[in-house]
């Protein structure tokens, strides 16, 4: 495989978490156009415990998700009472409000490799944990796809799941999930702490492979292009959202005479899609209508 | 002294957020539908102004509907793209993904069209006057003016006239407008042919203020003037002009305390604040309250 091919392919794996993210708030029925803020408070929280606190990479990530989580939930309780376009704009707020008060964070310490820590809008450099470990671009590329796989399955296992097919119908309808006894507020809480949790891990890896981070990298641009991924994906299935991926990536973006009209290309694309497909190409009704023939053809 | 002149810069600076709220206001009063391509439509009309003017050489008061036809057309290319195909109740939400996705492709054709970091624009040349020791300066003065005037003149024409019956119908129930016999389709499209003459009429007088246009203009208009729109009060026309001119206030305090970022973030710590406290806006209806939004959740 050649260099440039693992890159694209661990790009399109690191957005993916993203895309993830904004499909797990999709599910209970919002939208949020802040998941790329959560990716970049874990990015930090990563760079952070590698270089200066000297931590395990298993631990560093953790502490990306958790704290990325706290904060996604700190966003739940504040916006409780508020769905749809006021949730979408509040989280676009909170997500910029985060961005922005990553500028004023400075605190360096030189090393012999060079200025470490985060440094304002100078950003963070020198997150050296993938030289100092010897890893591969190759070997990167499968702790990512395998965490990413990871999370994949384990949401595919739950999506039979009793908590997600109550989440689904509290993204459906909110009056009828609390007519059957089901509260809205703890799935709503519950998914969105969990989705920035995703979105953090996916930032942690993305500081360690990117080996340097700056605020304005997690600007509106970046989360907008992950829900995208999930919207064009579908709400079906968990593999939606990798579809959105690659087709924005894998396909445009790798595509050498196609890459400079990227965006032109793919913003008219997903206007196009949602056209045709308004639930996404891999909808809730044709996951039920693939499931329903699958029982049809064992029946008989 | 000091602060009444901050003051005074900062609601002078506000009228531009107030006039491209307008803009944002009128779309959202009759589709109950958030444009957010509108801040890269009127970049990429005034992108394509600036192409043909290059190409003809013509005088400012021909330059001026140029803009204001560039800018309704692309708007309509974003009403027929993103919003006329998702007209039914579930479509809330996907036409403003939708219009998302137009806003990237349009922003990346402006800044095609423009390749350089900033251009320079024609400005209208008023110069600064001074008044009991504060400086006002001419063209923000007009801006706020001319907002005034607009909003006013939105006002007359949604409450008075019978195109704004019908528009006033369409926002109340899509549905029932039909069944009367409006052509919503129609309203629609005009809507947004008029937010994009208003937002050609914006652009044109903010982007003569600053004597210049860089490709960043898209970004800011739309957050601009969410912003104003949002803290506002979603829908009404009143509040998208004095939302933007406490904006344009609130930020000149902060930033001249604070410094630069803080302008930033002042503008969207205000706009969470406001979404947590009062989410219909300052002027806008109560959403908890008003059953009608309640339903629709938006």
């Amino acid at each position: 495989m050649s260099l440039y091919f693992v890159t694209i392919l661990t790009n399109m794996t690191l957005i993916s978490f993203i895309a993830i993210s904004a499909y797990l708030i999709l599910i209970v029925g919002e939208v949020s156009f802040g998941q790329q803020a959560f990716f970049g408070i874990g990015a930090y929280i990563t760079a952070t415990s590698t270089t200066l606190l000297g931590l395990d990479i298993v631990i560093a990530l953790f502490f990306s998700f958790m704290v990325s989580a706290s904060f996604a939930l700190v966003l739940s309780v504040l916006t409780v009472r508020l769905s749809g376009l006021y949730f979408a704009v509040a989280s676009l707020s909170f997500a910029e409000l985060l961005r922005l008060s990553l500028y004023k964070i400075e605190y360096t310490v030189e090393t012999s490799s060079g200025t470490i820590g985060p440094n304002g809008p100078e950003g963070f450099q020198n997150i050296r944990w993938i030289f100092e470990n010897n890893i591969s671009p190759e070997n990167f590329l499968v702790i990512a796809l395998s965490s990413l796989l990871a999370f994949i399955i384990f949401l595919i296992f739950m999506e039979s799941s009793k908590l997600f097919k109550n989440a689904r119908l509290v993204g459906k309808d909110q009056i009828v999930a609390q007519s059957i006894g089901i509260r809205p507020f703890f799935y709503r809480v519950g998914f969105i702490t969990l989705a920035g949790g995703v979105a953090g891990f996916g930032g942690g890896l993305f500081a360690l492979f990117n080996t340097y981070i700056e605020p304005s990298m997690f600007g509106i641009m970046l989360g907008v292009h992950g829900l995208a991924y999930s919207i064009i994906g579908g709400l079906g299935y968990p593999l939606g959202p990798l579809i959105g991926v690659f087709i924005d990536i894998g396909l445009l973006e790798s595509v050498r005479f196609l890459s400079e009209y990227r965006m032109i290309l793919f913003g008219g694309l997903v206007a196009a899609i949602l056209i045709i497909f308004p639930e996404g190409i891999i909808s809730p009704r044709l996951v039920s209508r693939i499931k329903r023939k699958l029982v049809k053809k064992t029946n008989a | 002294m000091e602060y009444i002149q901050i003051s005074i810069d900062g609601i002078l600076y506000g009228s531009s957020y107030s006039l491209i709220a307008l803009g944002f206001s009128l779309v959202f009063g009759v589709m109950r539908r958030i444009n957010l391509a509108y801040g890269s439509s009127l970049l990429l009309g005034v992108a394509i102004a600036l192409w043909v003017e290059n190409k003809l050489n013509t005088s400012i008061i021909f330059f001026i509907p140029i803009v204001l036809f560039f800018c309704s057309l692309s708007n309509l290319y974003v009403e027929r793209f993103c919003f006329a195909p998702h007209n039914t109740k579930a479509g809330v939400v996907v036409s403003m993904i939708s219009s998302f996705a137009i806003w990237m492709q349009l922003d990346e054709i402006s800044s095609q069209l423009l390749p350089d970091r900033t251009h320079s624009f024609p400005s209208l040349e008023i110069s600064t006057f001074e008044f009991g020791g504060l400086f006002f300066r001419g063209d923000q003065i007009l801006n706020i003016f001319i907002a005034f005037i607009i909003s006013a003149v939105l006002f007359m024409a949604v409450y008075k006239t019978k195109y704004g019956i019908v528009l006033r119908a369409v926002s109340n129930s899509a549905d029932t407008a039909k069944l009367m016999g409006c052509n919503t389709n129609l309203v629609n499209s005009l809507t947004f042919i008029l937010a994009g003459i208003l937002g050609g009429i914006a652009a044109f007088l903010v982007l003569s203020t600053e004597s210049q246009v860089t490709p960043l203009f898209g970004f800011w208009c739309t957050v601009k003037g969410l912003v104003a729109m949002m803290i506002g009060g979603l829908g009404s026309l009143t509040g998208a002009f004095w939302g933007g001119l406490l904006l344009g206030l609130l930020e000149a305090h902060f930033s001249y305390q604070f410094g630069p970022v803080f302008r930033e973030i002042t503008t969207f710590s205000i706009l969470l604040i406001v979404l947590i406290i009062r989410p219909g806006g300052l002027m806008g209806v109560n959403i908890y309250k008003d059953l009608k939004s309640r339903d629709e959740r938006i």
